[in-house]
């Protein structure tokens, strides 16, 4: 099973703690805001990470999701 | 393809256009009997125009009646007509984004439920006026569009967006509204909103919140609009010209109105003219595919000026052997590194500094930020200070490349595209201006450094941090 992964970026305020707890999934910029490295988490370790990360946020602008396969697009 | 003045696609019901319309499709038809397509630029009521095509509105009087001796009424149809519509005429979107209209309705479609239908006139670019200028001028294709998009959405009501600001077509509107309700046109239930007046309140996701009774400002969104809107709701935001194009080509058939512009830019398109130019604020349509320098021509400058920028403040610049012969069409502005964003021209003449315009523009782009986003919060006002230095001849190569890592680090990072767009510009002066750059940073300021102020960048607010107190309801 993978999840998406998101940083909302009008929540985060740069704190970082996603990078402590999921560093191989999240950038840094130069102030601490965070942008997701990879957008989605497939081995079970990394899925356990990202979990941790959205859960010590302390704006819960990290945000992990089932991933739903094409959501909203019309069929073509 | 040319023959035929309305060219409804099959399965429309036909609305026999001639009849209702007196002559109108022929009139303005802009296909020849050969099929190529002819290079025309004009202004309201010009020869060849389609959307401005007819008499100026004057003071007063009833423009019902001048619209239907024009164009006709609508010809009846369903929702599923005025789709088929969509997709045959290939109609992009005119705010900036340059979506698929098609794709939007459809997308609202499959996401299912009742769907909120948003005709954004609001046009928070500062230097832009089509959008005025047609709400102004035209209000009743604006309007018909409007019901025809309502209609292609199952949608009972459309909310016209329009922006608090002094000059806005809110009156012009209400108006045409009255006058159609009087003459009894089948129109959806309009509602009327109106915004704060600042740039990034123009964003779509900015609109769809605000006309939810929330903010005027950007949201993080992970699924498009058309599937979920803040009210839950399937959102389709659209341009006041786009809609107006669909009025037009729901008469004219979408192959006549697609080939009166190119293959990859479907129909005319509305163009602002600003700047160094004879008449800063004039709005124009492009057919065929006209240059840059026709539509400059058209505007009474007869050599290319030292650069243009293209596509609204946050757009980029062309140089002028460029730009004077680059056809105004999505695929060839893309040839330099442009798209037709909102349709605006800036013309820089010779002896102005572009560094000092870019300058002034990007400060006045921090101080619209939203104040949401590290990026834009973090990065903006850097970026401009760094733009303020390099056009004082006070920045330094380690303090440009210290700009280019920056823009790196804020590129692609924010809730919207607003810091993107900073940053597009801001590549393009330094690749445009080149030679500028190289002087100005050795601390030789350019001649231009004492022109006066070129392009109307209205004052800045001063950037704003997280505590942002403006109001935005």
């Amino acid at each position: 099973m993978s999840v998406e992964i998101r940083i909302d970026p009008i929540l985060c305020r740069g704190h970082a703690i996603c990078a402590l707890f999921f560093s191989d999934g999240v950038d840094l910029d130069q102030w601490g805001f965070g942008r997701v490295a990879t957008a989605t988490a497939g081995s079970p370790r990394d899925v356990r990470r990202a979990r941790r990360a959205a859960a010590a946020c302390p704006n819960g602008a990290f945000v992990v999701r089932e991933r739903e396969p094409n959501p909203g697009a019309p069929p073509s | 393809m040319s023959g035929s003045p309305a060219l409804l696609p099959s399965g429309t019901p036909d609305g026999d256009v001639a009849s209702e319309g007196p002559g109108a499709a022929v009139r303005w038809r802009v296909v020849d009997p050969a099929g190529t397509t002819r290079t025309r630029v004009g202004g309201i009521g010009d020869p060849g125009t389609l959307l401005l095509a007819g008499p100026p509105a004057g003071a007063g009087g009833d423009a019902l009646d001048v619209h239907l001796r024009t164009w006709g009424r609508l010809p009846p149809g369903d929702g599923a007509g005025v789709r088929a519509l969509l997709r045959a005429s290939g109609l992009d979107g005119r705010g900036g984004g340059g979506f698929p209209l098609a794709r939007k309705v459809e997308t609202a479609r499959f996401a299912g439920g009742r769907p909120v239908v948003v005709v954004n006139a609001g046009e928070s670019e500062p230097a832009s006026r089509k959008d005025r200028a047609l709400c102004a001028e035209r209000p009743h294709l604006v309007l018909d569009g409007a019901a025809l998009l309502a209609a292609a959405l199952g949608a009972d009501e459309v909310v016209l967006h329009l922006h608090r600001a002094p000059g806005t077509p809110a009156p012009v509107l209400e108006r045409a509204i009255a006058e159609r309700g009087r003459r009894g046109l089948p129109d959806p239930r309009w509602r009327r909103t109106a915004g704060p007046d600042r740039y990034v309140s123009g964003e779509a996701s900015a609109v769809a919140s605000f006309v939810d009774g929330g903010e005027a400002r950007p949201r993080f969104t992970t699924v498009p609009l058309a599937v979920e809107g803040p009210s839950g709701r399937p959102t389709v935001v659209s341009n006041a010209e786009t809609v107006a194009h669909l009025a037009v080509l729901a008469r004219i058939g979408p192959d006549a109105w697609a080939s009166s512009g190119v293959p990859s830019s479907p129909g005319p398109r509305l163009v602002t003219v600003t700047g160094a130019t004879a008449r800063p604020g004039r709005v124009l349509e492009l057919t065929g595919a006209a240059t840059v320098g026709e539509v400059l021509l058209a505007d009474g400058n007869p050599a290319p000026p030292a650069a243009v920028l293209v596509g609204g403040f946050a757009g980029t610049w062309v140089r002028e052997d460029e730009a004077w012969q680059t056809p105004f069409t999505r695929d060839a502005l893309r040839c330099v590194d442009a798209t037709p964003g909102c349709g605006l021209l800036g013309v820089l003449p010779h002896g102005a500094c572009g560094l000092a315009e870019t300058a002034r523009i990007v400060r006045y782009l921090a101080g619209e930020s939203a104040g949401q986003c590290g990026s834009c919060v973090a990065g903006l006002p850097r970026l401009a200070d760094a733009c303020d230095a390099l056009a004082a001849g006070t920045l330094r190569r380690r303090g440009l490349r210290r700009m280019a890592s920056l823009g790196e680090a804020v590129l692609g990072s924010g809730a919207c595209g607003h810091p993107d767009g900073v940053i597009r510009l801001i590549r393009s002066t330094v690749a445009v201006f080149e030679d500028d750059v190289a002087g100005h940073v050795a601390g030789h300021r350019c001649r231009g450094s004492d022109h006066p102020p070129v392009f109307g960048v209205p004052a800045p607010v001063l950037p704003v941090g997280r505590d942002d107190t403006r109001e935005w309801t």
